[in-house]
Order: C-alpha cells, then structure tokens, then sequence
C-alpha cells in the first residue's frame, strides 16, 4: 500500500470524486429547476392570456326605442312585436349610436356607417331585444344601456389588437379605434369586471365577447353531484368490503388487481365505454351530464378506492379488537368505530378524486359534450338529462375556433377551473391537517 | 311524475319508514326493548332497506332498459317500495333477528359495490370486442394490423392502416419519456437523498401541482405556447417544418406532465431502500453521489423499471395533449417538428361529430380503443407485477 | 466532567491511534455525548459497554464522522487519528472513513455479488491497479473475514442468499478490502446466533494484529472475551475506561460495578 498519506490535503482522485458529486447534485437540482420552470411557464403562460378574459369592454349608450321600428301596430302585442329581428334592433343601436356622436360632437375621420355599425358587438342587438320583450312598455321611450362592443374592440383594449394589426384585419378598421378612443375620452367606453364570462353561456363563432362559462359550470356541477352521489357510496362500500369483509381468495385477489389496473385505464377508454353501453345500449341522452356523472363515476371509482383502503387500513386493529370484545358484531364494529376513525381519509381521497374527475376531458368528447349549447339545463333531477358542456370541454371547444379572441377566453376558463382545482385541493389539504392522525 | 319527485317521495318514505319499523318494533315489545332480540332501531333500518333496495333496484334497471324517464318507471318503482317497506313491518316481533336480516342486507351491498369494478372492466372489453367485431367483419384485419395508410373516408373505400397512428403515437411516448424520466428520476434523487427540509416544501408541492393540473391544461399550453415558440425558434430556422403542432410540442408538453409521475413514484421506490444500505456505502467511504448511483438505484432498479412503464402507459393513453400539440395528419416520418397523429386523437375524431355506427370508419374506433387498452393493461400489469416483487423484497 | 481518568499504565506500550478529548454530541436539544475523553490504542481491540441509550453507538459513529449524515446531530470537542483533527474543515469524511471503516449492527450486504461487495470499496477508492489485484483483495479480505473457504465456489452469488453469520463476515470482508486503520464495530453480533457469534469473535482477535478495533456491545461476557480495554458508558457519561479485566474484576466507580453485576442496564 502507499504511504500513510495525510487527511488534511485531499489527494487527486478525492478531488475528481468530490467534483463528480458536486455535478450530480448540480444534476439534481437542474431537475428540479426545469420542473418548478416548466409549472412557472405554463401558469405564467395561461394567467397571461386568460386574466383578460374576465374584463371587458363595454360602452355606455342612450338608446331611443322608436315606435315605428319596433312596434308599427302600436298595440305592444308580444306576439307581433316578436317579428322585428336582431337585424331591426341593430339599426336601432347604429342609429342610436350616430345620434350620440352627433351630440357629444365626435367626428372621426373616415368613419363610415359600416364601422358604427359593426363597432357594437353581435351580442348587443339581441341583449336590447330581449330587453324591449320583457317589457313593451319601453317602446318609444329612451333607455341607458352598458352594451358590449365587437371583439376586435374589446381586444384594442386588452393589447391584443393594435392600429398595425387592424390594417390587415377586415373585421377592424383604423377608423372604428380612433372612434373607441374618442368614447374612451368622454367617459362612455368602460372596461370593468366581466360577470357575463362566468354567467353566460357559449356564444357562436363570431361573438368571441359575449361567450361565458355559465352552462358549462352548471353541466359540470352536475356531473360533480352525480359523481359524488355514485363514486362516494360505491367506493366506500368496496373498500370497506375488501379490507375488513373479503375472504382472502382468488377471487378477491381478481378484484383487487383489476382495481389497480382500471386506476390506470387511458381516460379515453372511459369514453368509449360510456358511448356503447350508457348511450347506445342502455338510450341515454347524448350531451347530458348523467351520462357524463356515470362515465366520471366509473374512472373516478379506483381513485376513491385506493385511498379509501389505505385510511381504512391505518386503522390499528386493536379498535376492531376492542369493539368486538364488548360484543359488537362485525359490521357493527366496522361502522361504529373503524369508519368514523377513517372518515378524514376517505373523505381526502375522495375530493381529490373528485377534483381529477372535474378536469376530466377526453371521455366527454366521446358522449357528446362537445355540442354548442346556449340553453340551460333545468334543475335537477331532470336537468341532469338536458343537455350540457362541462368546463374542460368547453375551453376544447374554444381552442377550436378561429377567432383569436377564443384563446383568451379559453385561458380564462382555465383559471375559473384551476380555481376550482385549487379550492377543493385546499380543502382536502385542510382536511388532512385538521384530523390526521398516527396511530 | 318526474324522477326529481320520485326520488323526494322515497326519500320522504324512508324517514317514515325507519320511525314506523323502530317504533312497531318497541310496541310489540311493551316498550321494553330488553325483550327484542335487535335493538328497535335495527328494525327501522330493516324498513328502510325493504323500501329503497328494490325500488332503486328498479331505478337502476329502467335506466339500463333505457326507460328510466318513462312515467310508469317512478310509480313501479314507489309501489315495489312500500310493498317491501310493509313486508319489513310486518316482520316485527321479540324473536325476529332484524340485525342479522340488516347485516346480511348491507353485507350484499358491500358485495355488490366490489363487483362494480369487475362490471366495469368487462363492460370494457366487452363493448368494444362487440364493435370491433363488427369493423372486422366490414374491414379486413390484416390491412387494419399492417396498413401504412390512414385515409378514412366517409364515402367509403378508407384505408384504415393503424401504423402511423401507432407510429406517431410511440415516437411522442418516446420523447415524453426522454423528458420525464431523466427528470423525474434526478428531481426524486435531490428531493430523497439531498434537498433540506425547507427546500424541499417548496419545491415538492410545486412538481406534485403538475400532477393536478388537467391534461387539457398542458393542452393549451401545446396549443397557444410551445407549439409556436418550438417552429419559431426551432423549426423555421433549421429548416424542418412550418407546423406548429408537432411530434416534439406534444411530447414535450407531455412529457413534463409526466415528471410528478415518475418523481414521486421514484421517491417512493427510494425511499424503500433501507438507510442500513446507505450506512455501508458511506461507512466504506463512498461519496454520496456514489452511494446513489452503485447501491441505491441498482437496489431500486426494479421499483424504477416499473414506475417508466406506468409512465409509458400514462402517455400512450394521453388524449388532449395529442389532440391540441401533435396536430391531425397520419404520417409515417422521422422528422419530430412534423405534425403527426396518435391513436387517442383518431377515436377523438372519428367518434365526435356525425357518426354512423354502422360505417367502418366509426366502428375503427373501437378497433383502435381495444388496442389501446390492451397495450396500456399490458404495460400496467407488468409495471404492477414488478413493482410489487420489488416492494416484497424490502418487506 | 468525567469522574474516570485513564490509569492504567499498560496502555502506554501501545501506540495511540484515535484521541478523543472533551466530546461532546448534540441531537438538537438533546445533549447525548457528556464530555468524553477516550484514547483509542492501535492493534487492540477496545470494547464500548453500558446500557442501551447510553450514547456508546452515538459516540461510535463520531469516530468516523457517520454522523455527519444526521442534520440535526451536533459534534463538539477534538477527535484525532494519528494526531490530525477528523473534524478539521480540511478533512474529507469520505477519505476519513476510508481509513476508518464500520460494521453495522445489522449484517447489510448490497444486493450484489459477493464478490462486487468486497470490491465495492476498492473500486471506489481506487486501490486495485488492475483485475489480478482486485481479485486478490477480494481474496485475502475474505480470507481476513475467515468466509473464503465458504464462498470461493460461489463469488458470483448474491451476497444477499448468504446466512446471517456469513453476511456479517462478508460485511466485515467488505471494511478490511479498503485496508482501514481502525474498525469501527457497533453491535455486530447483535443479529447473529451463538455460533455464528462465536465465529465472528474468533474474527475479531484475529483482526486485532492488524488493525484497532472498536466494539459497540450490549453483551459483559463479550466485552470480557474479545477485548483488551473496555469503557463503560452511563447516560451520556464516560464512566469508567480501564485495562478489561480491571473493569470487571474490579471496577472502580460504583455505577461499572451495578451495571456488571446486573442492577442497572
């Protein structure tokens, strides 16, 4: 052997040993870096085209509602003056719209009727229709409306849209800013909180601003309520059954793998199953959201299990011993002393489940969620059977759209369902902090 | 009568049901309890149970029958109920064991909420070897197994070829894996063997948020993000392609998606390696990088073997991701800036929109769901098999 | 501070390898290592007993600076090996342990071959020029561990099939490849059956022409039979440290002789 070397001077090979380690733990913490980046660029990514989905622009206007456009027999008979379309309305806001900047004195260049006209958005005519409907008697009165402007407006504001962009773009004219930025000055343009985007529901491919989440947060509440009635009994009845009832044998130990494998089943295949057998076979309405609570139920089912077999578990024995000590039967020990005890767990699992379910996607596509629906569904219990979207579906929806707007709107939704992801992760979290116990 | 009234009546029943059942139970008894064999609340619960157990059943039955909104399906249902609710009351004496009669109801119950998950799986199989059986009787199996031509037409004459689909839909696992696994496995390396306390409250939290975001999430992101950054910086420059939606923006999207995955697995599987293991390492002198590298991750090599294939299985089933970053074109190519497709997407499209159950260009679907599902059970069994030999071993 | 000096003359023919003074060991509050001063002589084998939670392992694994892979454990005072400070910010534990090598109470072979075992440690260190030397490493380590005669049919086999007795020779084999100057032993018959203890003592004399030992171990009658000095251990406390058949024939303080006629412990 050498000699009897020193320890306070480390020889060579120390030191290429030392810098091999401090490069795999450089290794390391590139890893984690890339990972904590690539979570920083994805929200940075969303929050940065989506946060302004929840403004919007929208202008504050004195309408007169004349009588011989709105209503030419003067009776105010519903039934008649439902024969005037949105095309009438729109004349009347265009109308409207000219007599204002007449008023107020705004004259912008190259302003030509077309670019008032199309300055309000699609949405409007029929919020002003809808509006006289309800109630006749407006007719030949003046009314304030806030109407929503054109996407491409609303998008001025909102950086998307500029006076380069608007050259090239048939849909916007220079002119048609310069007039928003004169409105601006008078106080009449308002940017404020976007309710309709949460409230409202979808709108057609050309009314980018008027679109809102309202049926799809229904649908996919729906779909929540029915999972959660199905998922949390059944689940809780297997795993209870498997882990205190179950004979040890074959076939428990059939169930239980193919528990575990149906935990990891592509979505997709949920899909598939949920269109064979819950629309095809058993006839069950397509797009509504029973049958997307019975497909969520089934892939969310393993989910629930698995958990709820662990809590049950962590569950010391000498419970179950003690209650049956004093002449409790089985089950009555089961459910008086080792369910209660793995509540807290069983319930975690569940929201967790339940918030994996929530931004579910693929599996709805399949059974027809990705319809255009505007109605909302009815209250429950058969409002489960009207059509619906779900929130995942519907920013799907929208990313397949060509207008620009849409992609502002579907990072928006995103941040409305990571919320929600948040608020049910937060609570399960609390829940396990509040009652978690070791045994 | 609608389902929302059903469902409020039996609801309204059952309350009644249980105070009737408990209280016939103690006026047979002479209001001493002592003297039943159960105590009088079993005998609610034993009312209870003969009311919902078959009108539910029914329920359940008319919706499989497809008539569950039909009017007669609610006053069946009702009627079943009390018939068993009254059937429950007049059980009632000091000799009848309501509690075993309750038991042994629940018990069922339990039995029959196991069996869901079996129902499930051959519902599975099941539906789609139905469907698939019908697009092979239309489409000949080898040219669907062997074709190198995905061109479905509604018109009919499609060539129905899943290699590229099968193609396109590996060559992004592939690149999902190349991201995720390295990753993944380094990020469990530092959070198990290096990072402190503080550190690693931080940073764990933060990957496992990956795992709870939703794949249509990472979708837009493939979507309005990468996909553009990837052709204009990548693509364009060297001359590869012009498609933003491509092989690499889907597997790399993908593939951070999967890094929770195969980090907290890994953490998981290392932390199963005994201290005692890395005592001797380090007693000898080993470095710590060295401990690692010779005896942990060879000790969990198994456990780490397992937790890629689930990572494999994870990302061939993966849909939105594919469906918003890998773009809609067949195409057997090498290139990854290419757009290609995977076999998640073409369910996805033949499934969505207009669809006749009878053309073979729907019924491929299924064709391509069974593959799918048999591909990714493989993978699960195996991966579940292996890590569970593994964790015996340290058991 | 310590009641116990050192008094015995006898040790002073020995070299000293390891001198502990003023140790003192911390697990966050918990202050687990009193004050304690230790010589440790060359090519002895010197026996630490006491109770079990009387910091004769703590203080064990300070020797070789494996506590340094605790956080919250806190090392004060000076330990020297051949007069250098081991906890000089100089010093690379890695190179210290190499010199000073550990067997664990529990045998803990690698779940490799029993020969990539032995050699895992001059394969690290860079010992063998060659495959020729490596192999003659592994043989004369396991040689050393009295295990060659039973495993040289079967290098190749994992080192995890062997019995439990085996598995601590292979350990002990797996310290001696990287030549240490000292050996570090906590507990390593704790695991084992009487024989295969009674082997791994017979291991332990002999190892003692070539190295110091240190052994950590709840057992008297092992104490008296493998080593030459013994140190008892009392709550944290050096309470006695003397030639071992003083200790046990006639222990000076009040608590050696309670602990080793059988009243505490």
């Amino acid at each position: 052997m050498t000699a009897k070397t020193s320890l306070l001077t480390p020889d060579a090979r120390t030191k290429r040993r030392n810098a091999a380690e401090a490069r795999f733990r450089l290794y390391g913490l590139i890893a984690v870096a890339v990972a904590v980046i690539a979570l920083a660029g994805l929200l940075v990514s969303i929050f940065g085209n989506g946060s302004s989905a929840f403004r919007q622009t929208t202008l504050h206007l004195e309408i007169p509602l004349p009588e011989d456009k709105l209503d030419k027999s003067g009776t105010r008979d519903l039934e008649v003056m439902k024969k005037v379309t949105t095309i009438g309305y729109a004349k009347v806001l265009a109308n409207a719209l000219e007599a204002q900047l007449d008023a107020q004195g705004i004259s912008v260049e190259g302003l030509k009727s077309k670019d008032i006209s199309k300055f309000l958005s699609e949405e409007a005519p029929a919020t002003l229709r809808n509006q006289v409907l309800e109630d006749p008697s407006l007719v030949g009165q003046k009314i304030t409306l806030e109407l929503l402007v054109g996407g491409r407006i609303d998008g001025y504001y909102k950086g998307r849209v500029t006076r380069e962009t608007a050259l090239l773009d048939k849909n916007v004219s220079t002119a048609q800013l310069d007039l928003a930025d004169a409105l601006k000055e008078m106080g009449l343009l308002h940017t404020s909180f976007n309710w309709g985007f949460v409230t409202a529901p979808d709108a057609s491919e050309k009314r980018p601003e008027a679109a809102g989440l309202g049926v799809a947060i229904i649908g996919s509440f729906y779909m929540m309520i029915v999972v959660l009635a199905l998922a949390l009994p059944i689940g809780v009845a297997t795993a209870v059954y498997l882990e205190e009832f179950a004979p040890k044998n074959r076939f428990t130990d059939i169930i239980e793998v193919n528990i575990s494998n149906l935990a990891a089943v592509p979505s997709i295949v949920f899909g598939i199953l949920g269109l064979a057998a819950f629309i095809n076979f058993a006839g069950l309405p397509q797009s509504a959201p029973i049958v997307g609570g019975l497909v969520l139920t089934l892939m969310t089912l393993p989910r629930i299990i698995i958990p709820a077999r662990a809590a049950l578990k962590a569950v010391p024995p000498s419970i179950r011993a003690a209650a049956l000590g004093v002449g409790a039967s089985k089950m009555q020990s089961v459910f008086h002393h080792v369910l209660p005890l793995a509540a807290p767990g069983i319930l975690t699992g569940m929201i967790i489940g339940l918030a994996q379910a929530l931004g579910e996607t693929a599996p709805l596509l399949l059974i027809g969620m990705v319809a255009f629906v505007r109605d909302y569904p009815g209250a429950p219990m058969e409002g489960f059977f009207d059509p619906a979207t779900a929130l995942p579906v519907q920013i799907y929806n929208w990313t397949q759209r060509a207008d620009p707007a849409f992609v502002e709107r579907a990072s928006g939704a995103i941040i409305v369902l990571l919320i929600f992801l948040l608020a049910m992760n937060a609570v399960a979290i609390l829940l396990r902090r509040k009652f978690e116990r070791r045994w | 009568m609608t389902l929302g009234m059903v469902f409020l009546i039996l609801a309204a029943l059952a309350l009644a049901g249980f105070f009737l059942g408990r209280g016939r139970a103690l006026a047979v008894a002479g209001g001493d309890a002592r003297r039943l064999h159960s105590l009088p609340s079993y005998f609610g619960w034993q009312a209870v149970l003969f009311l919902a157990l078959p009108a539910l059943g029914l329920t359940a039955l008319a919706a499989f029958g497809g008539v569950l909104r039909h009017p007669a399906t609610g006053w069946v249902a009702l009627g079943l109920g009390v018939i068993g609710m009254g059937a429950a009351l007049w059980n009632t004496g000091t000799e009848v064991r309501a509690r075993n009669i309750v038991e042994t109801c629940v018990k069922g119950l339990l039995i029959l909420s196991s069996f869901i998950a079996i129902a499930t799986t051959l519902g599975i199989v099941l539906s789609m070897l139905f469907e698939t059986g019908q697009f092979f009787r239309q489409y000949q199996w080898t040219d669907f197994f062997f074709g190198t031509v995905w061109q479905p037409n509604f018109r009919g004459g499609s060539d129905l070829g899943i290699l590229p689909l099968l193609w396109g839909t590996l060559y992004i696992s592939v690149i999902a894996l190349l991201v995720a696994v390295p990753i993944g496995l380094f990020a469990a390396i530092y959070m198990s063997e290096y990072a402190g306390p503080k550190f690693r409250s931080f940073a764990k939290p933060a990957i496992e948020m990956l795992a709870g975001i939703p794949t249509i999430v990472y979708g837009l992101f493939a979507l309005i993000t990468v996909g553009p950054m990837l052709r204009d910086y990548f693509a364009q420059p060297l001359g590869l392609g012009t498609s933003a939606s491509s092989v690499m923006t889907a597997g790399l999207v993908m593939g951070v998606m999967i890094i929770p995955f195969v980090s907290s697995l890994s953490d998981d599987i290392i932390n199963a390696v005994p201290q005692s293991l890395r005592d001797g390492s380090l007693g000898l002198g080993a470095t710590q990088s060295e401990t690692i590298r010779l005896v942990v991750l060879p000790a969990a090599l198994p456990g780490i073997v397992g937790a890629v294939l689930l990572a494999a299985s994870r990302a061939v089933g993966e849909t939105m991701i594919v469906v918003l970053g890998a773009g809609a074109a067949a195409k057997l190519s090498l290139n990854p800036f290419e757009a290609m497709t995977t076999m998640t997407v073409k369910i996805v499209s033949q499934l969505t929109g207009d669809t006749d159950f009878a053309a073979p260009e729907t019924l491929v679907a299924f064709a391509l769901g069974l593959t799918l599902f048999v591909f990714t059970l493989g993978l699960n069994v195996l991966a579940l098999y292996i890590v569970r030999k593994y964790r015996e071993q340290y058991e | 501070m310590n009641v116990m000096r050192q008094t015995d003359d006898a040790t002073a023919t020995a070299e000293i390898k390891i001198a502990a003074k003023g140790v003192q060991v911390y697990y966050g509050d918990n202050h687990a290592i009193k004050d304690v001063d230790v010589d440790i002589a060359d090519r002895t084998v010197t026996a630490f007993i006491g109770p079990s939670g009387c910091g004769k392992s703590t203080f064990l694994r300070c020797l070789n600076r494996m506590n340094d892979t605790i956080d919250i454990c806190r090392v004060e005072g000076k330990i020297t090996l051949d007069g250098e400070d081991i906890y000089d910010k100089r010093v690379d534990p890695v190179q210290l342990r190499a010199k000073v090598g550990m067997v664990f109470q529990k045998p803990n072979p690698f779940p490799k071959s029993i020969y990539d075992n032995v050699a895992y440690g001059p394969r690290i260190h860079g010992l063998a020029r060659g495959k020729a030397e490596l192999d003659e490493i592994v043989e004369n380590s396991l040689r050393r561990a009295a295990l060659w005669g039973e495993v040289k049919d079967r290098l190749n086999a994992p080192g995890t099939g062997l019995s439990g007795g085996q598995q601590q020779r292979l350990c002990i084999a797996r310290a001696v490849a990287t030549s240490p100057e000292v050996l570090l032993m906590d507990e390593p018959c704790s695991a084992l059956d009487p024989i295969a203890t009674a082997q791994v003592e017979e291991l332990i004399d002999e190892l003692r022409s070539r190295f110091a030992v240190v052994i950590v171990t709840h057992s008297m009658q092992q104490a008296a039979r493998v080593s030459q000095k013994t140190a008892f251990f009392h709550l944290g406390n050096l309470v006695e440290f003397g030639e071992t058949g003083q200790i046990f024939t006639n222990p000076r303080d009040p608590r050696t002789e309670s602990y080793i006629t059988g009243r505490i412990g």
